[in-house]
């Protein structure tokens, strides 16, 4: 008749108050389990929809701060571009997996249609068209073929001797081919208009204009832009992402320095007020965006807090993973919501349990005192009330386990969906960093699942926290005199 | 001697003065008599019994068991191991039979108990007057002289020389008394136990192999 079995033969002789102590305990634990649960699965949506994002990340101007400079701050202020070596020596921290820095401009041609998709019968010609993006790229592979945005379906990449001597090659889309019938080996001309603006009559005049030939190398097709997407509120968004990728056209990036160069020596000598303006200034044509790509996700902060130092002023970094934010509205809220909850429902259990258990353990002052009378060590008489908790919570928590998990999922659902219903409708995208995830993709990876990782931290926070509601009591059973409770 | 108290001195402080309980109290006893402690209500006798059975210490003095101090022993060990302790109020656990109350020192105790432990605490409350339907029942089911004989065999069952009780029939029939009085007269001449008995009972007093008197916190030899 030791401390254990006494204890156990306590639990089942005192039905009553350990059904009432078990109900205490599956109540609160439902609180815990679903405020664990809806963290696991508002922790799994970031962890997945990060991975989605990608690792891409960019330095670019820091707009914000931009527009909170003063007039005073402006005067005698000048923006620094980001150069080359500067590029190179991030590109060249451990973070980084790959890394490209691109010029892109836009050409039309009168040789070739572009691609329109569903949009066909739609598109009305307005002045002159400038359809195709021309794309620089530094790095042969093609960073963003590397980065599954597109996927070379025929030809094949540039070789890095193509890019360094800027050869006239391209890799354009499947679909824009298909629509102007091109085969890996054929040429197409684009058309490096000049065209002035007349601020009177609102007409633009064409000034000069000087083909571009390019060889077809390879053709891509896209692989990230969605087409699934029928009901979807952002399909506007998509169309029109999808259009101007299909009529995206990479080159080398020494190709569209040397198209804009044209391009703006041309147009300095129809406009003679700007050239004189210009007069005496340095031209640079090189403007690159920079694109790193990173080993993972989670060193956005540690490349960040690295390159930032090195940056000029009013540089930021942008990450893809920084769209997470405007994009989990609805998972961030529960996810903020469940952490209070937690924390109340810790505190609660704390309270509650422990008041419970001060209440009975008062109503067995006597038992404890004859067990102290009899010799018995104080440890063991807490020993055996730690075990009758302790079992009763067993059961408490196990049965919480899969209630609170489960209502965790309905409520969840139902709170997010209405959430969802009523805002967080925009999709965030960036110059370089662009995605086709959105609110709905994150509310579909959102999961309430029970898995091992959930039922070993419920159990954890669950048992801890009877523990700690059990301990302020037996503070109580360490005080006892059996002199004054016996005699 | 198996037991001996010396100089024992226990007050309450109220204010500035001491209110003396027991003051420079000394008493042996003996193993295989039968002792009572005679006094009124408030004279201390409660107070020399909880300090014999190490349930509070002296402010000054000792106690000896077999010549040792149980301050040395520990009062936890020396209430294990060494001493039977039967109360008024019986204080037996009320959701357990009685025969699982008479199990439960034996779980606590250093001493050796035979394997079959169970069939001990029969045999035990057999020997006390409790059948083994009895023993079976909860002990909130039995009556007080029941309750009081089973409260007897959980003194016994750690195999102790030494029994230590307070008004143990303070709460019973004058038939029922003499019935626990015999057990410990029993108990003591039978068994060589050192029985000590605290009790206002002028009749049981009579019956012991010797009294004290215990009085104002002074305690003689009652004749």
């Amino acid at each position: 008749m030791n401390f254990i079995k006494r204890g156990f033969l306590s639990i089942t002789r005192k039905k009553g108050k350990s059904l009432i102590l078990l109900a205490v305990i599956f109540i609160l634990g439902n609180l815990i389990s679903g405020a664990i649960s809806i963290q696991q699965a508002t922790g799994n949506v970031e962890t997945n929809i990060k991975e989605r994002l990608g690792a891409a990340t960019t330095v670019e101007l820091d707009y914000e701060a931009l527009d909170a400079l003063s007039e005073a701050d402006w005067e005698g202020f000048e923006i620094q571009d980001i150069g080359v070596d500067l590029i190179k020596q991030i590109g060249e921290l451990s973070y980084v997996k790959y890394y490209d820095y691109s010029m892109s401009t836009y050409l039309g041609s009168e040789a070739i249609d572009s691609y329109q998709g569903d949009m066909e019968e739609d598109y009305i010609h307005h002045g002159p068209s400038m359809d195709y993006m021309l794309k620089g790229i530094n790095y042969a592979p093609v960073l963003d073929f590397e980065e599954q945005k597109g996927k070379l379906v025929d030809g094949r990449v540039f070789t890095q001797e193509e890019v360094d001597n800027g050869t006239s090659v391209a890799i354009i889309s499947k679909k824009l081919a298909e629509k102007n019938n091109l085969h890996v080996g054929d040429t197409f001309t684009l058309a490096n208009a000049v065209y002035t603006y007349d601020n009177e009559t609102g007409e633009e005049e064409l000034v000069t204009s000087r083909d571009v030939v390019l060889e077809v190398i390879g053709l891509f097709e896209s692989q990230s832009i969605r087409e699934d997407a029928e009901v979807d509120p952002s399909r506007g968004m998509f169309d029109f992402m999808d259009i101007e990728y299909q009529n995206t056209v990479y080159v080398p990036n020494e190709i569209v320095i040397s198209e804009t160069e044209y391009h703006w020596q041309e147009y300095m000598k129809a406009d003679e007020e700007l050239a004189e303006m210009m007069e005496g200034e340095e031209q640079s044509f090189e403007y690159y965006t920079p694109l790193f790509v990173l080993n993972s996700p989670e060193d956005s902060d540690a490349f960040e807090e690295e390159v930032i130092p090195l940056l000029p002023e009013l540089y930021t970094v942008v990450s893809a993973t920084d769209q997470y934010d405007s994009i989990a509205g609805p998972v961030e809220s529960m996810a903020n919501l469940s952490k209070y909850v937690l924390i109340a429902a810790v505190i609660a259990t704390v309270l509650i349990i422990g008041l419970v258990v001060l209440l009975f353990l008062r109503d067995r002052k006597r038992e404890l005192g004859i067990y102290l009378s009899l010799g018995e060590s104080r440890s063991r008489v807490v020993g055996q009330i730690l075990i009758e908790v302790m079992v009763v919570a067993l059961i408490g928590i196990t049965l919480s386990l899969f209630s609170g998990n489960f209502l965790a999922g309905q409520i969840s659902n139902t709170m997010m969906e209405a959430d969802h219903n009523t805002s967080y409708e925009e999709v965030m995208y960036y110059s370089q960093i662009q995605t086709d995830v959105t609110t709905a993709d994150v509310l579909d990876s959102y999961e309430v699942k029970l898995n091992s990782s959930y039922i070993l931290v419920f159990y954890g926070i669950g048992l801890l926290t009877i523990l700690l509601s059990t301990a302020i009591p037996l503070i109580y059973i360490v005080r006892l005199n059996p002199k004054k409770i016996l005699m | 001697m198996i037991l001996e108290a010396k100089d024992l001195n226990y007050y309450y402080q109220d204010g500035e003065e001491r209110r003396y309980i027991l003051k420079d109290t000394s008493v042996s006893f003996e193993k295989g008599k039968f002792y009572t402690i005679l006094g009124q209500s408030g004279s201390g006798k409660t107070t020399l019994l909880s300090l014999l059975s190490a349930l509070d210490s002296p402010h000054s003095g000792t106690v000896l068991f077999n010549e040792e101090d149980i301050k040395k022993i520990g009062y936890e060990k020396f209430r294990r191991n060494h001493v039977g302790i039967i109360f008024q109020s019986y204080n037996l656990i009320p959701t357990f039979t009685a025969v699982e109350n008479v199990l439960i020192p034996m779980s606590i105790t250093e001493n050796e108990i035979p394997d079959d432990a169970m069939t001990v605490a029969y045999n035990l409350l057999d020997y006390i007057g409790i059948v083994k339907n009895k023993a079976d029942r909860p002990v909130n089911k039995l009556s007080g002289g029941e309750q009081q004989r089973v409260a007897i065999a959980r003194a016994l069952a750690t195999n102790v020389e030494l029994i230590l009780a307070d008004e143990p029939t303070g709460n019973l029939d004058e038939e029922m008394e003499q019935e626990i009085i015999n057990i410990f007269k029993k108990l003591a001449h039978e068994h060589g136990k050192c029985v000590i008995v605290v009790t206002h009972s002028n009749e049981i007093a009579l019956q012991s192999d010797q009294a004290f008197l215990l009085k104002k916190g002074v305690l003689s030899s009652h004749e």
